[in-house]
């Protein structure tokens, strides 16, 4: 059995379900958040909300939404980390993330066995790693800044057009001689985390590739963001039709990303009931007033001023099996419990929750 | 329960059944009609209405990452439909598998297949299904642009061994039969080809695409899997595609294969335009070639969405996307595009594709063979299904459509000339009695007894279109869900699946295989019972 508490009080798991249901059946505008879950989760998530007329966000909602701002914008050329490294002959490493010692993508991209004869195997380029980072031996940097990126993207595409190049950070031979990599490409690969760039970078980042592809072939890797954002995405996306950010107020989903940004509701005040969710991890509410506060989460009790009511959850994979977006494979793949307890998944506290609401109005 | 549909026209071409009479349902089967006087529990009056097994739809983009990454792409096209009560989860959203799954009951489909699902996004395929709610569905597991099959042909394996290959995707896919999509076309583009066709070379493998489907045709027919190995060509919606089709049906050389939405390969390079209908020759060669079926992959004017597994053609075709946005996916094999798309009546390519279509359905002289299709969405959305009806039965209604189109388009087609008209029993043959005898699904498609009750009743109208669009009463596994064209009771589906035997030495081998190639474990491949939340149905195999 999992643990429960109310009002940071240790409390039976059946009487902090009902009070959820008491707080999200008073609620006018419930708003489901954080959302870090495996797809049965996310599933329940989203049949409670429909029921309950409320909004759905996920924690990595402001990521997501800049890519696929660019996706549903001009669309976008997508490979796997898998395939990346097993093709590629060059990759464009673009950002900060990627020079981090983060154990995925460097993986599956086939980067984390430095010095094994990368160099001589593809060309690696780096564009604005960090101030911190340092170019490996053999590899290409341009850029350091973050900051750059916009210009110096802006700048790479107007030389591989054949167009001349206004002043940047960088010499223009520097760009002039990463421009000539890109276009040497057998099968190219630019990487890129939507956490280092905003959507007109990402849209710049994008039409290069798209450009380089009327010669040679090139294609982009688009880094997942954590707890299973890409995998809510895909559930949420099959269910409504639309991205997170979506609510169902007037009995039916409607998508905006600004009127349904889940931080924004919070720190507003205009979502009168949170139900927050974090099965992979403790991460928590921003949401100040806790009187309200329905928090799904992995571990303890949150110490210092505690949610109305706090389920553990078990963590998905772990303590359930589960079905998630699998990063290198760029998929949903199904994983078996390492550590299997008897600890409630989000999808068994949820489906406990949307059993106890009362019958919706015909 | 025992349920009695009465006096309705009883078209079920399957026993030669074409006459007003009772069928009799208990307990999810339909059974023969009992002895005169017995009391049914229930009792619908299908006076002045025609009855019919549930329909079946072979080749539909229903589920799956590209699919899901169309409705992603395309949020303006789904603004949510007119709120209806909320008596039943999600009935309410746009694009979604809950829609997909209420739309096509209501029109009187009980079983549908998403034909083009990659191995590696089978578990994603499945969960959608799993959400499309009344109709049963089924997959075929994608092959013949990946590593592991390309290498096993370059290196001369037996066939026992791709026997076995085949074998372990069905399974761990949980498809119901394999397709193959522009064999080798994928891998080709990898390597920057941009034309590929039956008989050029992988770049890296030294196969050919013939050798890649004739492969895979053997591999499934030796097999016993009853759906032959399904045919998506080379060199998709190109004019002079009528030679790679021509090809690839004498290719089949007297073994089962199917062919997947020919509508896109008949053209011809005739007329001022160089492009011109190529459907009678085309209709010629499958009319002679008994061995070999078809679907039409009809085109219906308006906006829609193409999504495809075939790369190399949605990569060709990214310039014309309408709106202009698309997404390419090469991932592991295919990989898939997503290219929105225009079809307009006034435009002369839009107007021959049309014809061209209609050509094949109206040529083609074995109902048995050909089938109804729209390559959903591809061609048009699979809600156009009861005006295509509609246009099959009636040539009136064709010439008042032909007299709006281009005459230039229409002159490079012989449609105008075409007097045949579909009967409403081969209707049901094109859409019950065939796909199930394609599919290997012999519970169904029929109203012999026996067979799962999905029942499909029309009110009988002389605008057929209006009949087709919204059934009178569809019954799922005995079970009233549709009334008068609107889904009144929610249930789930089943998924049906093949499981051919294999030597359990290809499990190892695959093991070593993903460890080696992606060093992940190939139970990320392979879809456990507890993934999807719900029973697979498993359909035999002769084998």
């Amino acid at each position: 059995m999992g643990r429960a508490w109310i009002g940071g009080k240790p409390a039976a798991l059946e009487r902090a379900l009902d009070e959820a249901v008491r707080l999200l059946a008073a609620s006018r505008c419930p708003l489901i958040a954080g959302l870090g879950t495996d797809i049965a989760g996310a599933r329940a998530a989203i049949l409670l909300a429909e029921r309950v007329g409320g909004i759905i966000d996920h924690m990595h909602s402001h990521t997501l939404l800049r890519e696929l701002a660019v996706l549903r914008e001009a669309g976008m050329m997508l490979t796997t980390p898998n395939e990346a490294r097993l093709r590629a002959d060059v990759l464009l490493l673009v950002g900060p993330s990627l020079g981090k010692e983060s154990p995925e993508p460097n993986r599956s991209l086939g980067l984390d066995a430095r010095g094994s004869g990368d160099a001589g195997r593809r060309t690696i380029i780096r564009l604005c790693p960090g101030r911190a980072a340092t170019a490996l031996p053999g590899e290409t940097a341009l850029g350091r800044d973050p900051d750059q990126l916009p210009r110096l993207l802006a700048a790479l595409r107007s030389r591989l057009a054949g167009r001349s190049v206004g002043k940047t950070a960088v010499p223009a031979k520097a760009i002039e001689s990463v421009a000539t990599l890109l276009k040497a490409a057998r099968f190219g690969v630019a990487v890129w985390s939507a956490a280092d760039l905003d959507a007109l970078a990402i849209e710049m980042l994008c039409g290069i590739v798209a450009d380089l592809n009327t010669q040679t072939r090139f294609t982009g890797v688009s880094i997942a963001p954590p707890d299973n954002a890409v995998g809510v995405l895909q559930a949420c996306g099959w269910m409504t039709g639309f991205p997170m950010r979506t609510g169902f107020g007037r009995g039916y989903p409607e998508h905006d990303p600004w009127r349904y940004n889940g931080d924004d509701l919070q720190a507003t005040g205009a979502a009168d009931c949170v139900l927050w969710i974090s099965a992979y991890r403790a991460a928590t509410s921003p949401w100040r007033d806790r009187s309200r506060l329905i928090a799904l989460t992995t571990g303890h009790a949150i110490s210092g001023s505690p949610p109305a009511v706090q389920i553990e959850v078990g963590r998905p994979g772990v303590d359930h099996d589960a079905v998630e977006h699998c990063p290198p494979l760029g998929t949903l793949v199904a994983v078996a419990a390492t550590q299997r307890s008897g600890t409630p998944s989000v999808a068994d506290a949820l489906g406990h929750m949307l059993a106890a609401l009362p019958e919706p109005a015909r | 329960m025992r349920t009695r549909i009465a006096a309705g026209r009883v078209i079920d071409p399957a026993h030669r059944r074409d006459g007003i009479g009772d069928v009799w349902v208990d307990d999810g089967r339909i059974i023969d009609a009992p002895p005169s006087g017995t009391a049914a529990d229930q009792t619908f009056n299908a006076t002045g209405k025609i009855v019919m097994a549930g329909a079946i739809d072979i080749h539909s983009h229903i589920a799956g990452w590209n699919v899901n990454t169309a409705r992603l792409l395309l949020p303006e096209f789904h603004r949510a439909a007119t709120p209806r009560p909320a008596g039943t989860p999600l009935s309410n959203a746009g694009w979604s598998t809950f829609a997909t799954g209420c739309l096509y009951a209501e029109m009187g489909f009980t079983t549908v297949v998403e034909p083009a699902v990659l191995p590696h996004y089978a578990l994603h395929a499945h969960l959608e299904l799993a959400d499309t709610p009344i109709i049963d569905t089924a997959t075929l597991a994608v092959l013949g642009n990946d590593d592991f099959l390309l290498a096993l042909i370059r290196d001369r394996e037996s066939a026992t061994a791709v026997e076995d290959y085949v074998a372990w995707t069905l399974d761990a896919a949980r498809a119901l039969g394999v397709k193959v999509v522009n064999a080798g076309g994928s891998l080709a583009l990898k390597a920057n080809v941009r034309q590929f066709g039956f008989d050029d070379v992988v770049p890296d493998y030294g196969v050919s695409s013939r050798e890649i489907v004739k492969t895979l045709q053997r591999a499934t027919h030796a097999l016993g899997v009853p759906h032959p190995l399904h045919v998506h060509c080379n060199n998709l919606g190109m004019a002079g595609s009528d030679a790679t089709a021509l090809t690839t049906i004498a290719a089949a050389e007297g073994l089962p294969l199917h062919l997947a939405h020919l509508q896109f390969y008949g053209y011809g390079k005739e007329g001022a335009r160089g492009f011109s209908s190529a459907a009678p020759q085309l209709a010629e060669a499958v009319n002679g070639a008994k061995s070999v079926t078809i679907d039409v992959g009809q085109v219906m004017f308006g906006q829609t969405v193409t999504v495809s597994l075939d790369t190399l053609r949605q990569f060709n075709s990214r310039n014309h996307a309408r709106p202009r946005k698309w997404v390419l996916l090469e991932g592991d094999a295919n990989g898939g595009g997503i290219v929105p798309y225009n079809y307009r009546a006034g435009d002369f390519y839009n107007a021959v594709q049309w014809a061209v279509g209609l050509e094949l359905f109206l040529l083609i002289d074995d109902p048995w063979r050909v089938f109804f299709t729209t390559d959903h969405p591809n061609g048009a959305p699979f809600t156009t299904y009861p005006e295509i009806f509609a246009l099959l039965m009636d040539r009136d209604l064709r010439a008042q459509q032909i007299a709006a189109l281009p005459p230039d388009a229409m002159a490079v087609t012989t449609l105008p000339g075409i007097a045949r008209e579909y009967s409403l029993s081969e209707i049901a043959t094109m859409t019950r009695a065939a796909p199930a005898r394609l599919l290997g699904l012999t519970d169904r498609g029929h109203l012999g007894a026996g067979a799962v009750a999905d029942i499909a009743v029309y009110s009988d109208d002389r605008d057929r279109a209006k009949m087709f669009r919204a059934a009178a009463l569809v019954f799922k596994d005995g079970e009233l869900v549709v009334r008068d064209g609107v889904v009144t009771r929610y249930r789930a589906g089943r998924a049906l699946t093949v499981q051919p035997g294999r030597d359990r030495a290809i499990d190892r081998r695959m093991t070593r295989y993903y460890d080696e190639r992606y060093g992940l474990s190939d139970a990320y491949i392979k879809i456990p019972d507890h993934a999807v939340g719900r029973p697979f149905g498993l359909v035999p195999c002769a084998r």
